[in-house]
């Protein structure tokens, strides 16, 4: 289905709702999640990585050896541009990363003078109030992304957070599900579920699937279980806001 | 015996669903509608209807009050309780005094004492051979309930059953199953709406249901359709 609305005359518009497709039929192979980016974007290289308040700091997906590189270094020296997205909650553009290197970060530009890179661009992964990860690009030659480019890797950004957020929420499924006081419990608890997923969507103005996403995801950070987590919620104990952009995070 | 008033009453009620059938209607406000004319009808201080979902799991559909205590104590009936007895026996299961539950009930019969309930009717929701749900009955006073009030309650949950299963046909095909689930399923969005609600106007769970229903009948709308509108922010209200 994806093939064919590639082929001829498809505009670029289309080029990136055919990749939130792509992105999304990976579900449970979230190690290609690389594929659908480096096909849809004027980059060499792809990479998506989990770190910040609630996700280990892991690659869970790299195109080729320097993407993935560029994640290793990030993690070990704790700076570059896929922190600086995630704090700020903005996309982090070095259109040409080895002759501008960036000051914040001394030790990472220090570290990538003798690799390959032209331009570094980082987008954080976000999904209302939880800072989940980001996605990492690279090009050979310095590049400048348009701001129409910037706009549509941001909205791909979204679907790739759900999915990334999803797959932690699902390898730990076990954990979550362990509040088992009985299956009653469970059954008249989720009736509470709905109901505080109605106040999160509407706190958050997302979609009900994304609220449900964000609960898991704060019931997985905080250790705690769904039912728990909804009665805080209905009794006003909890809410969530979403995090707003801090500050341009463009070098040019 | 019925007495008058409570023959008109009887009259009227059947009156209002069979009106409500015959139009478009929504499944789940029918069978609020429902409940809230057994407590009316019979003297009873509660009720409720739960539906088997996909998984055979009996779930509140409907009930007399949103208070959460009140749809635990059906949740318990269904899990281990007359409630669940009369699912799986397809018959009406009568517990005139709740203290006299047999042990493998003692869940339920202690949240009913909690909540000062002394006997519980369960009512099957039949299809032929089949039984999808039932409607229960829970009394403050120990006792029977009259022979008349079974054969009406037994007529009510055959109308629950009617409305369940016909509400889609109109329109399209669907099989038994999936009509439970989209009754299910619609209570889930109402769930969901009445969240919405209770953030938007600082309500409680209780009250945004009432808000939710008094809109959609103001306003001539379907109850789903309103708790729709509501989650996907298409609808403020």
């Amino acid at each position: 289905m994806v093939a064919t609305r590639i082929a001829g005359m498809t505009p670029m518009p289309d080029l990136f709702a055919v990749a939130a497709d792509a992105l999304n039929a990976l579900t449970g192979q979230e190690a290609r999640l690389y594929e659908p980016l480096l096909a849809a974007l004027p980059v060499d290289g792809a990479s998506v990585s989990t770190f910040g308040d609630i996700l280990a700091a892991e690659t869970i997906s790299a195109s080729d050896a320097q993407s993935f590189r560029l994640d290793e270094l990030q993690f070990d020296l704790g700076e570059g541009p896929c922190w600086d997205a995630l704090q700020t909650a903005a996309p982090v553009l070095e259109p040409d990363i080895r002759k501008r290197p960036n000051r914040t970060w001394p030790a990472f530009s220090e570290a990538i003078l003798a690799d390959d890179l032209g331009a570094v661009f980082a987008f954080p992964l976000i999904l209302g109030p939880l800072r989940i990860g980001a996605i990492d690009l690279y090009t050979n030659r310095p590049y400048r992304l348009s701001s129409q480019s910037v706009q549509q890797i941001s909205s791909l950004a979204t679907v790739v957070s759900r999915l990334v957020l999803s797959r932690a929420i699902r390898l730990s499924h076990t954990e979550i599900e362990n509040e088992t006081d009985s299956a009653t419990r469970q059954k008249f608890s989720r009736r509470e579920i709905h109901q505080a997923t109605g106040m999160v969507l509407a706190q958050l103005r997302i979609p009900a699937a994304d609220a449900l996403l964000v609960m898991q995801g704060h019931a997985f950070a905080a250790g705690r279980s769904m039912a728990e987590i909804a009665a805080e919620i209905i009794d006003r104990r909890l809410s969530f806001a979403v995090i707003e952009s801090q500050i341009e995070g463009s070098h040019d | 015996m019925i007495d008058g008033t409570r023959e008109d009453r009887l009259i009227d009620t059947f009156a209002t669903l069979a009106d409500t059938l015959v139009a478009d209607y929504d499944v789940v406000d029918l069978l609020q509608t429902l409940v809230e004319s057994c407590t009316d009808l019979f003297d009873i201080a509660a009720a409720g209807i739960l539906l088997a979902d996909a998984d055979g799991e009996l779930e509140v559909v409907a009930s007399t009050s949103e208070a959460s205590r009140l749809v635990e104590v059906m949740q318990l009936s269904a899990r281990a309780g007359p409630c669940v007895e009369c699912f799986v026996t397809g018959a009406v299961v009568s517990l005139t005094d709740v203290e006299e539950s047999p042990p493998a009930w003692q869940r339920f019969r202690d949240s009913a004492r909690e909540q000062g309930f002394a006997a519980v009717f369960a009512i099957p929701l039949r299809l032929r051979e089949t039984t999808i749900g039932a409607l229960n009955l829970l009394s403050n006073v120990p006792g029977a309930l009259r022979q008349q009030d079974v054969r009406a309650s037994q007529a009510l949950a055959d109308v629950a059953t009617i409305g369940i299963l016909q509400e889609r046909t109109l329109r399209e095909s669907m099989s038994v199953r999936e009509q439970l689930t989209n009754a299910l399923t619609s209570r889930v969005v109402i769930e969901q709406a009445k969240g919405v609600l209770a953030h938007s106007r600082g309500v409680s769970m209780e009250e945004a249901f009432t808000l939710l229903r008094t809109y959609a009948r103001a306003n001539r709308l379907l109850l789903s359709s309103v708790a729709q509108g509501l989650v996907e922010q298409t609808l403020v209200i």
